[in-house]
């Protein structure tokens, strides 16, 4: 009985911290050593090439590994006139279980919305005509809406002055990190890890 | 005039005591932390190789640690004043080079998280203009009392009157 209410104490705060990320918008194994929060624009051509160059290595040597855990989370910069209404679509395209389909589509084709304006048409290219429905429903959903304002106050909290920037979790350490190749992040992470 | 001196003196005084906690705060700050996000700041500037970039990241914040201590100490003053110049002169023209070409990115004086802005400028710069007050101050302190000692060397011994 003891050890099952020491137990219970023990995973209870785990659990409320597990239940504060979006799931739909996690990569990875939640019970890894490190966190990393991915705070990115979709219209900004940095986190473009981060998403293109750096993300499948840290997805391939850390992540699906399971050393390291993902979150993405939205800043759309004010500079950006399209990013707010893309991370919208991306939030409500986590909910049918296509944030990372989207985000694909929407950093692939950036150039292209960015410059027309045509968010939603980039969007659907990565969902079902069902699907399409539903997301266009739920990005103006305000619980959505609100995911974004969320994420844009939990960056400002930790730091976050531009993207793309990781916020770097071990233990109750947090370390914002911008623009670091990936040979000094390796080093880092594989420091942290131990 | 002596009470005017005294005056300044204690400013100095304050003055190389603020700067020496603010070197040991800026090191404080990056040690706490995994030397790589130090290195990251570094490589932000385009300036450095890696390897330089990670010999820059491990030595300078205790380099930084060590001009705290000789400045708080008052410890060879002339040379702690003229190195801390020399570094505040060397981050204020990065970091004014860098504003200007809008890089947008990290100053690295405190740790990760603080872009370089007008306000991190300005708080360089002045920083930088204690630096060679104090610099100037250590120098001029030494010329004098050098010269008193030559002219107390010069000045024919007087004998002190007998009662």
């Amino acid at each position: 009985m003891k050890l099952s209410a020491l137990l219970l104490v023990a995973v209870l705060p785990l659990a409320a911290a597990a239940g504060s990320i979006d799931k739909a918008k996690a990569f990875g194994n939640p019970a890894a050593p490190i966190t990393i929060e991915l705070f990115s624009d979709f219209q900004c051509p940095s986190c473009m090439a981060f998403h293109r160059d750096t993300l499948p290595a840290l997805m391939h040597d850390y992540i699906v590994p399971g050393k390291v855990y993902l979150v993405y989370k939205e800043f759309p910069l004010p500079m950006h006139s399209h990013s707010r209404e893309a991370a919208a679509y991306a939030c409500a395209a986590a909910r049918v279980g296509k944030y990372e389909q989207v985000a694909d589509a929407l950093f692939q084709n950036q150039p292209t919305w960015a410059a027309d304006g045509k968010v939603f048409q980039t969007v659907s290219t990565a969902l079902t005509p069902a699907e399409q429905k539903k997301v266009l429903a739920l990005s103006k959903d305000p619980s959505v809406l609100n995911e974004v304002q969320e994420d844009m106050q939990e960056g400002e909290a930790d730091r976050v002055n531009g993207t793309p920037t990781m916020v770097i979790i071990r233990g109750a350490k947090r370390y914002p990190v911008s623009g670091m190749n990936y040979s000094l992040l390796r080093t880092l992470l594989d420091s942290l890890a131990k | 005039m002596a009470p005017r001196t005294t005056v300044f003196q204690i400013v100095l005084l304050v003055l190389r005591l603020g700067l020496g906690a603010v070197f040991g705060f800026a090191a404080w700050s990056k040690l706490r932390d995994p030397w790589m996000l130090f290195a990251n700041s570094v490589d932000q500037y385009h300036l450095l190789p890696q390897w330089a970039v990670v010999l820059v990241a491990r030595t300078l914040p205790w380099f930084e640690l060590l001009l705290a201590v000789l400045l708080v100490t008052g410890i060879g003053k002339r040379i702690t004043t003229v190195a801390s110049s020399a570094l505040l002169a060397l981050f204020f023209a990065l970091m004014v080079r860098s504003y200007a070409r809008g890089e947008g990115i990290d100053c690295g004086c405190f740790g990760p998280g603080e872009a370089i802005s007008p306000v991190t400028l300005l708080r360089d710069g002045s920083l930088l203009a204690v630096s060679l007050l104090l610099a100037g101050a250590a120098f001029v302190g030494k010329r004098r009392r050098q010269t008193a000692r030559i002219r107390n060397l010069a000045l024919p011994h007087v004998a002190e009157p007998q009662p």
